[in-house]
């Protein structure tokens, strides 16, 4: 079958990308080996992690941009990530909305009562925000092993309690299933009536951020109605949940406008000829198709999403194999220091682009006219301690299906 | 709080606990002190051979008839840590046979038993080997816990009155004109310090021998080697594969559980402490080491680290391999004048009772006490546990199925029940304690999940209160040290994982 435009990767890179290409009328097809990044670590929207809470974020882009050429953001220019950041916004519209607060980040407190600078938040961590000393109580649940009520609540100067669930059946309970558990009507009552016993005066009470896959807000809306105290999430260890919706969200909108969504499925082979990607073959075992587009995005994301392979001395990129930009030797990918090393350089390794994101040479030549490349995969940025990861991948997403649009018409 | 006993034992290793054990037997008071935890050495940093004595049979006759004469000995007391698996040491196309042979003779010599094995014979029994082997020879090697030999052998002292100081350092020496008379301690966690009087002063601190002795003046001739070894994911091999050669680096794989241990290489170090395992090393121990067993090149790594052996130097200089892996018992009252003071070093795992009792034998020579050793007669006390790893998988499916609470550890199953046990029982000071007694961390994400667990838990149980992160970020930086050498493949990409979490979503 033979597309307009054919996307590899259904992380958020690869999501924006689809739904930009989708408004520009363009005939689709996205696969996807799962759901990137977005599934593990996306809780809320990072576009600069480094700056602090008072600076204006984008006059910090701005010079940010300036003292870093190459990074992703450069390339996209500030004028097209706003206007990135303001599509994915526009896909998610109250009550379950991303805002800022202010002009700036804003600190939200995460699973190990750190906190935690960010930029966007959905609306379900707004009254996580700016919080002061013991105004909160944090609540965990006995037999699930990902959250820790007096873990968080210790570091955080407040109080913590954990409940027994009434609903487990078993001895342990993963985040899914508390995610599904809460989404009943039942449980919540449950549940929000033991914490309301147990409320001396705290005006907020923080959960690990599993409020149900759908309809979060409703979830938290009722706790609050029976706590009679404000509800927030907290960020705790993979999988996501709050990622899992911006996943399904995209999911639903992409599919109604009739694109083609292949999860689960990956590239075993591309098929190149000259400087020209002419199909890819997709393989969901043991069924193989073939399918060709005019043009490609490859938003594989990195290690993690399988964009980025390292044996033992270097590192490649499997579907195309387009030359990493990477350290010298094994020896250099990473610092001594797990912390006090700033970044280990490996995470700086990926696909170098000209400024419309097709993959060069060490020349500068582009290398496949028609493959743009998007997201993590891209050299040039650190995006774990920039704090740049779903800025980075909604501004390229958006700004690579922007320019394989352009450059069909 | 001052101490008086009879005689202070200085390093909690396999030597200095097994004099502990010896010397309980013998009913001699006994204060045993070390600065971090049971087995914090080269007892706990080893490739858990359970030697049969077949890798020195050629080039230290001596050193191997104490092995396999030791070997004997422990399968008897201590069967429970370890696993009677057998060692092969074969041989592939580029080693010579004569070398086989003369090893043979070498093994019939030293009383280690051989039986000579067909290439078909050996791949029948362990499928992975090199198919182009040319033979093996079967050898009465195994599998040995350290940490289970070296705690087995403490409960038993502290039931016979012995005392055990953990985490507090010998600071300086109270010195009398020929002897000590006591040792400054302090404890390392709380800073507290007191003396310790004491008859009789043993250095059993291995690798640290001369930090010891400097603070009585004192210097022996130690050289330290750096082993270094890599743990793969998966048991790739039942029995100890050895190369049938003279011993060289990347000549042993040795089954531990539900994992291989590759090693080692031999590599003057000056450091005790702050060594590293280098990128380089690791690539030699895996061309190495598959070349006896190919599947290693395709294998994931769950860690590399790396022990300091002591090596005692006579006065000829040679390769370091070339030094006797024999042990050594200094008694510095001939030596140096100082007449209540021994030092025991070098020596291997497997000989540590018999450097026990050689030490304590010298210890009731001073004393004019003519009671025997008994540690070779006496069966540790957990020997009726099960120990055989099916055993255990059934003791681990029984606790799924009961109410044994959520698993902490995924890797290698460790339910917090078990965990909480183990608290209860106190005495535990710090993460590395819970940490060497339980399986937590050991699996194939070394701790990416379960410290953090470990912590909540701690938290829980009002255990922990605030500043739980810095030792979280303490022990993902220890951990590093493992991990980093072995980052490629799968276990970058578990290790990009990990980092996302803590750096990422937990900004610690």
């Amino acid at each position: 079958m033979h597309f307009d435009l054919i996307i590899i990767g259904m992380g958020l890179s690869g999501l924006m990308a689809a739904k930009t290409a989708s408004e520009a009328g363009q005939k689709i097809l996205i696969v996807g080996k799962g759901m990137g990044s977005l599934s593990l670590f996306s809780n809320t929207i990072d576009l600069l992690g480094t700056t602090s809470q008072n600076g204006k974020m984008w006059d910090v882009i701005s010079r940010w941009i300036e003292d870093h050429p190459k990074h992703p953001y450069a390339k996209v220019g500030m004028g097209t990530s706003k206007e990135a950041l303001s599509s994915f916004t526009s896909l998610f519209p109250p009550p379950y909305s991303f805002e800022a607060f202010g002009d700036g980040n804003c600190l939200i407190p995460t699973g190990a009562g750190t906190l935690r600078p960010t930029y966007l938040v959905p609306s379900t961590m707004f009254a996580g925000t700016n919080l002061r000393e013991g105004d909160r109580l944090i609540v965990g649940f006995k037999g699930f092993k990902d959250f820790y009520a007096d873990y968080v609540a210790d570091q955080l100067s407040c109080r913590g309690i954990t409940l027994s669930l009434p609903e487990a059946l078993h001895q342990e309970v993963t985040a899914s299933a508390l995610a599904r558990f809460m989404e009943r009507e039942s449980f919540r009552e449950t549940i929000g009536r033991e914490i309301k016993e147990k409320l001396h005066g705290e005006t907020r009470v923080g959960l690990p951020a599993l409020l149900g896959v759908r309809e979060s807000w409703k979830v938290k809306k009722d706790l609050e109605a029976i706590v009679g105290a404000e509800v927030f999430e907290i960020p705790i260890l993979p999988p996501s949940i709050p990622g899992l919706r911006i996943f399904n969200r995209f999911k639903e909108w992409l599919i109604q406008r009739g694109i083609t969504f292949l999860l689960g499925h990956f590239i075993s082979k591309a098929i190149l000829k000259g400087k020209r990607c002419e199909g890819v073959h997709v393989l969901n075992p043991p069924v193989s198709n073939f399918y060709s587009a005019d043009r490609y995005i490859l938003a594989t994301g990195r290690f993690v999403g399988g964009g980025l392979v390292a044996d033992e001395k270097k590192i490649f990129e499997p579907i195309f194999n387009l030359p990493v930009a990477q350290p010298k030797s094994r020896e250099d990918w990473f610092g001594k220091s797990f912390f006090d090393d700033l970044s280990h350089p490996v995470h700086q390794a990926g696909i170098s682009t000209d400024s419309s994101f097709r993959a060069i040479d060490e020349k500068g030549e582009v290398l496949l006219e028609n493959v743009w490349v998007a997201g993590s995969i891209l050299a040039d940025h650190h995006s774990v301690d920039e704090k740049s990861r779903e800025g980075i991948e909604i501004a390229t997403g958006y700004a690579t299906a922007k320019q394989a649009i352009e450059h069909g018409a | 709080m001052d101490i008086q006993t009879e005689v202070l034992i200085v390093g909690g290793g396999a030597t200095g606990v097994g004099i502990a054990r010896d010397l309980s037997l013998r009913g001699i008071p006994a204060v045993l002190i070390e600065k971090g935890d049971f087995t914090s050495g080269a007892s706990g940093r080893n490739h858990g051979l359970f030697h049969s004595g077949g890798r020195y049979a050629v080039s230290d006759p001596e050193a191997a008839r104490e092995c396999i004469s030791e070997n004997r000995i422990l399968r008897r007391i201590a069967s429970h840590c370890i696993e009677e698996t057998d060692g092969l040491f074969i041989s592939l196309p580029e080693d010579s046979l004569d070398f086989r042979d003369q090893f043979l003779r070498a093994c019939e010599e030293t009383g280690i038993p051989t039986t000579l094995l067909s290439r078909e014979e050996a791949l029948a029994l362990e499928p992975e080997l090199n198919p182009d082997l040319l033979s093996a020879v079967k050898v009465p090697d195994g599998a040995i816990n350290p940490f289970a030999l070296v705690l087995e052998n403490a409960k038993e002292a502290e039931k016979h009155g012995t005392k055990f100081i953990l985490h507090t350092e010998v600071t300086s020496l109270l010195m009398d004109r020929d002897k000590i008379n006591g040792v400054r301690a302090k404890d390392l966690i709380n800073g507290e310090e007191y003396l310790i009087h004491a008859s009789y002063f043993i250095n059993a601190t291995g690798a640290w021998a001369n930090q010891f002795l400097k603070l009585a003046g004192l210097h022996i001739d130690l050289a330290l080697s750096k082993g270094t070894l890599l743990i793969t994911n998966q048991r790739l091999n039942q029995r100890v594969i050895n190369r049938c050669r003279l011993p060289s680096d990347g000549d042993i794989i040795v089954p531990s559980d539900t994992v291989s241990i590759l090693g080692t290489t031999s590599i003057r170090s000056e450091e005790v402490e702050n060594f590293e395992v280098t990128p380089p090393e690791v690539s030699l121990l895996i061309k190495e080491t598959s070349k006896m067993i190919p599947a290693i090149q395709e294998t994931r790594l769950i860690r590399a680290y790396a022990g300091i052996r002591p090596l005692f130097q006579s006065e000829e200089k040679g390769q370091d391999r070339e030094i006797s892996r024999g042990f050594t018992l200094i008694d510095h009252g001939k030596r140096d004048g100082l007449k209540n003071f021994i030092t025991i070093t070098g020596g291997k795992l497997v000989t540590y009772r018999l450097m026990a009792e050689k030490t304590s034998d010298l210890i009731c020579q001073k004393m004019g006490i003519d009671t025997p050793c008994s540690t070779h007669l006496k069966p540790l006390p957990g020997v009726s546990e099960p120990s055989k790893l099916n055993d255990r998988l059934k003791k681990i499916g029984q606790s799924i199925t009961a109410d044994g609470g959520e698993i902490l550890c995924d890797c290698e199953l460790i339910r917090r029940e078990e965990v909480e046990g183990l608290l209860k029982e106190g005495k535990l000071k710090d993460l590395q304690d819970i940490l060497h007694r339980t399986r937590l961390a050991k699996g194939t994400c070394q701790g990416g999940f379960c410290v953090y667990r470990l912590l909540g838990m701690l938290h829980d149980l009002r255990m922990a209160e605030r500043d739980s992160n810095k030792m979280l970020k303490g022990f993902l930086e220890e951990r590093w040290k493992g991990i980093r050498p072995i980052l490629w493949g799968t276990s970058l990409k578990e290790e990009e994982l990990i980092e996302n979490i803590y750096k990422g979503i937990f900004n610690l």
